[in-house]
C-alpha cells in the first residue's frame, strides 16, 4: 500500500526534494532562495506558456523518457530483479539521447554525444553494484534484499563508486558536462519549451527518487540509517556542486571509469575472499 | 529422416547447377521454391526427436578426396596467377598434410554424420535466415550491372554454400569438416571478388590466405588426433580421455577463431565488406563465421579447466577490443562487421565453458545475432541501392525518404542492445553467470571487467551511428518506393525476432514481466510516434544563438592511437600461441 | 482551494525566467544584471532562474542600443520566445539610445524593432531600480495572452501549414524585402 502511493507521488516527491535543494544551495551562498514550491510554481507556468516544438519525434522520445524512468523507480520499489531494472534505466538514457539526435540542433546533439560518454562512464559500475548486492545478498530482488539486513559493510567501496557516479545522474558539478548550462545551453532540454520542457523537468526530479532509492536499497532494512545517509549525501553533494568547477567529459570518462572500476573490483574479490 | 539430411546437403548443390541458365522469371520463381523446400525441410529435421546418424560408402569418401586435391589445385592455381605467395604456400602444405593424413588410417570407426540437438538448431539458423537472404540477394543483384548468367552464377555459388554449411554443421568426421571448411573458404573467396575490381581480388585473396591458416591447423588437429586417440571423428575426440592429449582440441579452437575473425585475423572479414551485402549478410555474420562458436561448442566437453579459463578471458578481451576500434570507422558495414566480431569473441568465450547454462547462453546468442545482424546488413544494403550511401558521413535526412528503413535500423540496433530482445537477454544471462562464477573463483572478474565494458561499448557505437539517422531534411522530388521484396525480407527477419521472443518466453529463460514491460514500452513508442500530430503547437526553428548559418552535423568518431592497436594485436598473437601451448602440455 | 490549483494564470508571476540579451551594449548593465542575480540583491527568490534559452524563458531583458549585427539576432530570439512574453529594456542606450542617440552604427532603441512593455531608464540602471522594472513587467505579463506578438521590423508573420501554425521561418535578414 506504501508502495503503490510512493509510485504513484513520485513526481510530486521529487519536485519537493527538488524545491528544498534549490534553497539548501541559496543558502550556501548567503541568499534566501525561492519557496519551497517553486519547481510546482515553475510547472504551473510552463503549462501556461504557448506550446512549441521542433517535430513530433523529437517530442515523443522525451515523453517516453520520463515514463520509462518512471517506471525505473515503480519496478525497484515494487520489487524487481536488479540487473533488469538497471537495463530499464539504460533504455531510458537511450530515449533521450535519441530525443537529442531527432533534431537539427549542434548543442543538442553534443549534448547527446556527451550524454553516451556519461553512460560508458556509470553503467559497468552500476552492473558491478548490482552483482555486488547478489554475493553479498544472494539474490537479484529488490524485495527481498529491503528485507534482508543490514550488509553496509561489506559493501563499503562499492557504495563509495556509487556515490562517485551520483553527481552524474543528477547532472551536478563537477560532472554535470552531459548538461552544461552555459556551455552548451542546457545539451538535449535545449529545444524544448512550454508543457514538453515540463516533462523533462519532471524527469529530473524522478532521477533523484532513483537515486535516493538506490541508497535506501543499500541500507537494506535499516529505513533509519537510510534516512540519514540519504540527508547526509545530500547535503554533501550540493557542497561539491557549489565549490567545484565542471570537468571535460574525458576527464569525466576517465576518472570516474578508472576510480569505479577499482573500487568494484577490490570489493568484489573482498566480498569472495572474506 | 536419413533422406532429408541427404537432400539439405546434397539438392542445393543441384539447384545451385540449374540457376545460372535460366531466365530472370524462372530464377525468381524457382529460388522462391527451393528456399521454401528448404525451410520445410529443416524443420521437419528440428521437430524430429532422435538423433540421426549415419556414414558415406566408401565411393562417396573416394569422391569426396578427389575434390579435396581439387579444391586445394584451385587455391595453388590461383595463388600463382595472382602472384601472391603465402596462398599458395599454404596450400601446398595443406596438400602435403593431407597426404601424410590419408596414409594413416584409423581404428576407431563411427558415423560420418550426427544431428544432434546442437546441429539441427545450427541447421535451422543456415537454412532460414540464410533463404530469407537469397531471396533478398535475387532483388540485390538484379539491380547490379552484370551480365544475366552472372547474376544466376551470383545466387548459385549461395545455394552451393547452403548446401556446404548443412553438411559442415552435421559432419562427425574430421576429414569431412575439414573439407567442408575449405569449402567455405572457397565460396567465401568466389563471393568476395564477384565484382571483380582490384580492392576486391586483394581482399579476397587475404581471406584466402587467412582462412587457409584455419585449415593448417584443422589439419594438424586432424593428425594429432591419429596418432594419440587413433580416430577421426569428433565423438570418439571427445569421449576418450580427454585430458590427457589436449593438441588436437586446442588446435580446433584456433582454427575456429580464425574462421570468427577474431583479433589479430579480423583483416579478412574487413576486406570482406566491399562484396555485394548479402554475400556480407549470409557468410559474415549470420551463417558462416557462426562456426567458430559451433565448433568451440562442440569440443568445449573436452577443454581443461586452465585452458577454458584462458579462453574466456582472451574472448572477452577481443569483445571489448573490437568493440573500441569500430568507433574510428566510417564505412557502415565495416561498423556491422567490427560488431560482428566482437559478439562472435563473446559467443566462443561462453562456449568454452561447457556448462549447461552457458550452451544456453550460447544457443541464444547465435540465434538471435544471427537474425539481428542479417536484418541490419539488409538495411545497409538497401541504403546502397537506393540512396547510395555506404560511408556515414554522407547520411542526411534518410528519415524523410524512408521512415520504415530508419525503423528497421532502429529496431535492429535495439535487439542487439535493449530488453527484451534476444541478443540482450544473451548478454543479460551472461552477467548472472558470470555473478554465479564469480563466487566460486575470483579470476572470473578479469572477464566480467571486459564484458561490461565491450557491452557498453558497443551500445555507446550502435547509436553513435544512429546520430545522421533521425535528423528530418526537407524530402526532394525522387521519393522511389523500395522495392517490395526487400521490405519482405526485412518485415519477415523482424516478425521472427519477435516470434523468437516469443518462444525463449515459453521456455521459461524470460520472466512475465520482464518481456511485457519493454514490449509495453516499444508498442506505446511505436503508437506515439506514427499517431501523434500536435495540432496546436506552433513549430519552430531550432536554437543555433540565433544565427543565420546553416547546420551541418556529423557523427564523433574516436581515433585509438597506433600504439596501443599495435599492443593489442600482439597481445592476441601471444594469446594464439598461449593456447597452442596450453593444449601441448 | 480548487480554483486556486487551476487557476494557472496566477503563477506566470511566481516563476518568471528571463533571457538576458546584448544587443551592442558596453555591458555595464549586463553587470549591473548580473549583480542582481548575485546574495545581496538575490532575484531567485522571486523564483527568476537566468536561462540562456529562448524557449523556456518569459522575461526578454535587452540591453545596448541596437547595433547594425544585433538587429536580426534580436528579431529572431524575441520571435523564439513563446508566448506571453515581456520584454523590459534595460538602461537608456535600449529605451532611446543613451548617449549614442544619433551615431551611424545604432538604432536608436529597441522599440523600433519589438514591442516593450517596461523601460528601465538609467546609466547603468542600478540594480533596485531592475529589480522594480522586472516586478512591474510581472504585472504586465499577467495581463497578456497567448496571441502571437510579431516584431515590426524584420518579420513576418508566421505561416499557416496544414493547420499548424509555422514560425521558422518569420526572421528575416536584411537586404531581404
Amino acid at each position: 500500500m506504501v508502495e503503490i502511493a510512493l509510485i504513484l507521488l513520485t513526481p510530486i516527491l521529487g519536485g519537493l526534494v527538488y524545491g528544498v535543494e534549490r534553497i539548501l544551495r541559496a543558502r550556501m551562498q548567503n541568499r534566501i532562495g525561492p519557496p519551497l514550491l517553486q519547481p510546482f510554481y515553475d510547472m504551473y507556468k510552463l503549462l501556461d506558456k504557448q506550446a512549441i516544438l521542433v517535430n513530433s519525434y523529437h517530442i515523443v522520445f522525451a515523453l517516453l523518457h520520463m515514463i520509462t524512468l518512471w517506471i525505473t523507480v515503480a519496478l525497484l520499489i515494487v520489487g524487481f530483479h536488479l540487473l533488469y531494472v538497471i537495463f530499464i534505466h539504460l533504455i531510458a538514457t537511450i530515449f533521450l539521447v535519441l530525443a537529442g539526435y531527432s533534431v537539427r540542433s549542434v548543442y543538442s546533439h553534443i549534448g547527446s554525444n556527451r550524454e553516451l560518454m556519461a553512460m560508458v562512464a556509470y553503467e559497468p559500475i552500476l552492473i558491478f553494484i548490482a552483482v555486488g548486492f547478489y554475493l553479498v545478498y544472494g539474490t537479484f530482488d529488490t524485495a527481498v534484499i529491503f528485507n534482508s539486513e543490514l550488509m553496509l559493510d561489506k559493501m563499503i567501496l562499492l557504495f563509495m563508486a556509487f556515490l562517485i557516479i551520483i553527481p552524474i545522474k543528477l547532472k551536478k558539478s563537477p560532472f554535470d558536462a552531459t548538461e552544461a548550462h552555459q556551455e552548451i545551453v542546457g545539451g538535449v532540454e535545449l529545444e524544448y519549451g512550454g508543457v514538453f520542457f515540463e516533462i523533462l523537468y519532471m524527469a529530473k526530479w524522478i532521477e533523484y527518487i532513483f537515486i535516493f532509492t538506490i541508497v535506501f536499497l543499500f541500507c537494506a532494512d535499516s529505513f533509519i540509517l537510510g534516512m540519514v545517509l540519504s540527508v547526509v549525501i545530500f547535503f554533501v553533494l550540493n557542497l561539491i556542486d557549489n565549490a567545484t568547477a565542471r570537468i571535460k567529459i574525458a576527464d569525466l570518462l576517465k576518472i570516474v571509469l578508472g576510480f569505479g572500476i577499482i573500487l568494484s573490483i577490490i570489493n568484489l574479490i573482498g566480498i569472495v575472499y572474506v | 529422416m536419413q533422406g532429408f539430411i541427404f537432400m539439405l546437403i546434397f539438392l542445393p548443390v543441384i539447384f545451385a547447377i540449374t540457376l545460372p541458365f535460366t531466365s530472370v522469371r524462372i530464377r525468381t520463381l524457382s529460388t522462391i521454391l527451393y528456399v521454401a523446400f528448404l525451410i520445410f525441410t529443416s524443420l521437419q529435421v528440428f521437430f524430429h526427436t532422435d538423433t540421426i546418424a549415419f556414414s558415406f560408402s566408401h565411393f562417396q569418401h573416394i569422391a569426396f578426396i578427389v575434390v579435396d586435391f581439387a579444391l586445394l589445385g584451385y587455391f595453388i592455381f590461383q595463388g600463382i596467377k595472382y602472384k601472391q605467395n603465402l596462398v599458395t604456400i599454404l596450400a601446398v602444405v595443406q596438400t602435403i598434410l593431407f597426404i601424410v593424413v590419408l596414409q594413416f588410417s584409423s581404428s576407431i570407426f563411427s558415423s560420418d554424420i550426427i544431428v544432434d540437438d546442437l546441429s539441427k538448431i545450427m541447421l535451422l539458423v543456415v537454412n532460414i535466415v540464410g533463404g530469407i537472404i537469397i531471396i533478398y540477394a535475387l532483388k540485390y543483384i538484379d539491380l547490379e550491372e552484370l551480365k544475366e548468367c552472372k547474376k544466376g552464377l551470383f545466387i548459385g555459388i549461395l545455394f552451393f554454400f547452403i548446401g556446404v554449411m548443412n553438411f559442415l554443421v552435421t559432419s562427425n568426421n574430421i576429414e569431412l569438416f575439414f573439407l567442408t571448411f575449405e569449402l567455405t573458404t572457397l565460396c567465401s573467396y568466389l563471393l568476395i571478388r564477384y565484382r571483380m575490381d582490384d580492392i576486391a581480388l586483394n581482399n579476397a585473396l587475404r581471406a584466402l590466405w587467412m582462412n587457409q591458416v584455419g585449415g593448417v591447423a584443422i589439419l594438424v588437429s586432424l593428425l594429432g588426433s591419429l596418432y594419440f586417440y587413433e580416430s577421426l571423428y569428433f565423438d570418439v575426440l571427445l569421449r576418450s580421455g580427454a585430458s590427457d592429449y589436449l593438441l588436437p582440441i586446442a588446435l580446433l579452437v584456433v582454427a575456429a577463431m580464425v574462421k570468427g575473425a577474431s583479433l589479430p585475423f579480423e583483416k579478412w572479414l574487413l576486406g570482406a565488406m566491399v562484396a555485394p551485402t548479402p554475400v556480407s549478410a549470409i557468410l559474415h555474420s549470420a551463417t558462416m563465421v557462426k562456426i567458430a562458436p559451433y565448433l568451440v561448442l562442440k569440443i568445449s566437453p573436452a577443454l581443461s579447466p586452465s585452458l577454458s579459463l584462458f579462453i574466456v578471458i582472451f574472448g572477452s578481451f577481443v569483445f571489448m577490443s573490437a568493440s573500441l576500434m569500430a568507433f574510428s570507422r566510417d564505412f557502415f558495414k565495416e561498423i556491422l562487421g567490427l560488431s560482428t566480431i566482437a559478439l562472435l569473441a563473446l559467443m566462443v568465450a561462453l562456449a568454452s565453458l561447457g556448462t549447461q547454462q552457458a550452451t544456453t547462453i550460447v544457443l541464444i546468442l547465435i540465434v538471435f545475432h544471427a537474425l539481428s545482424k542479417a536484418l541490419l546488413f539488409l538495411q545497409a544494403g538497401i541504403l546502397e541501392k537506393q540512396y547510395h550511401l555506404k560511408y556515414l558521413s554522407d547520411i542526411d535526412g534518410v528519415i524523410s525518404h524512408s521512415k520504415v528503413v530508419v525503423f528497421f535500423i532502429l529496431i535492429g540496433f535495439a535487439s542487439l542492445t535493449l530488453p527484451p530482445f534476444g541478443a540482450f537477454l544473451g548478454k543479460f544471462m551472461t552477467i548472472e553467470l558470470l555473478a554465479d562464477l564469480v563466487a566460486t573463483n575470483a579470476l572470473y572478474i578479469i572477464p566480467m571487467v571486459f564484458i561490461l565494458l565491450g557491452s557498453v561499448f558497443l551500445t555507446m557505437l550502435y547509436f553513435k551511428v544512429v546520430t545522421k539517422l533521425l535528423i528530418q531534411a526537407e524530402p526532394t522530388q525522387d521519393k522511389a518506393p523500395i522495392p517490395y521484396l526487400f521490405v519482405l525480407t526485412s518485415s519477415s527477419l523482424v516478425a521472427l525476432l519477435f516470434y523468437g521472443i516469443y518462444k525463449v518466453y515459453q521456455l521459461g529463460y524470460i520472466g512475465t514481466f520482464e518481456l511485457l514491460i519493454p514490449l509495453a514500452i516499444l508498442g506505446v513508442t511505436l503508437l506515439l510516434l506514427i499517431l501523434s500530430s500536435y495540432k496546436g503547437a506552433h513549430r519552430v526553428k531550432e536554437y543555433n544563438c540565433a544565427e543565420k548559418d546553416e547546420v551541418v552535423i556529423q557523427a564523433f568518431y574516436f581515433n585509438i592511437q597506433k600504439k596501443y592497436l599495435d599492443f593489442i594485436r600482439y597481445v592476441c598473437i601471444l594469446a594464439f600461441l598461449t593456447i597452442i601451448i596450453l593444449g601441448a602440455i | 482551494m480548487f480554483k486556486k490549483l487551476f487557476n494557472f494564470k496566477a503563477y506566470r508571476k511566481k516563476s518568471p525566467w528571463i533571457l538576458h540579451y546584448n544587443a551592442g551594449s558596453c555591458n555595464g548593465c549586463d553587470i549591473e544584471i548580473l549583480a542582481c542575480l548575485s546574495p545581496k540583491y538575490d532575484l531567485e527568490r522571486f523564483g527568476v532562474l537566468n536561462t540562456g534559452n529562448p524557449k523556456q524563458s518569459d522575461v526578454f531583458l535587452v540591453t545596448g542600443p541596437v547595433t547594425f549585427r544585433s538587429r536580426e539576432r534580436l528579431v529572431e530570439l524575441y520571435n523564439q520566445i513563446p508566448e506571453p512574453k515581456v520584454v523590459v529594456a534595460v538602461g537608456s542606450c535600449t529605451c532611446t539610445g543613451g548617449v549614442f542617440r544619433g551615431m551611424y552604427n545604432v538604432e536608436d532603441g529597441i522599440d523600433r524593432y519589438i514591442p516593450v512593455d517596461v523601460y528601465v531608464p538609467g546609466c547603468a540602471a542600478s540594480p533596485e531600480l531592475i529589480i522594480d522594472g522586472v516586478v512591474k513587467g510581472l504585472e504586465v505579463l499577467e495581463t497578456k495572452t497567448k496571441q502571437i506578438e510579431v516584431p515590426f521590423k524584420l518579420s513576418t508573420s508566421p505561416e499557416q501549414k496544414d493547420g499548424i501554425v509555422d514560425r521558422t521561418n518569420m526572421s528575416k535578414r536584411i537586404g531581404d524585402d
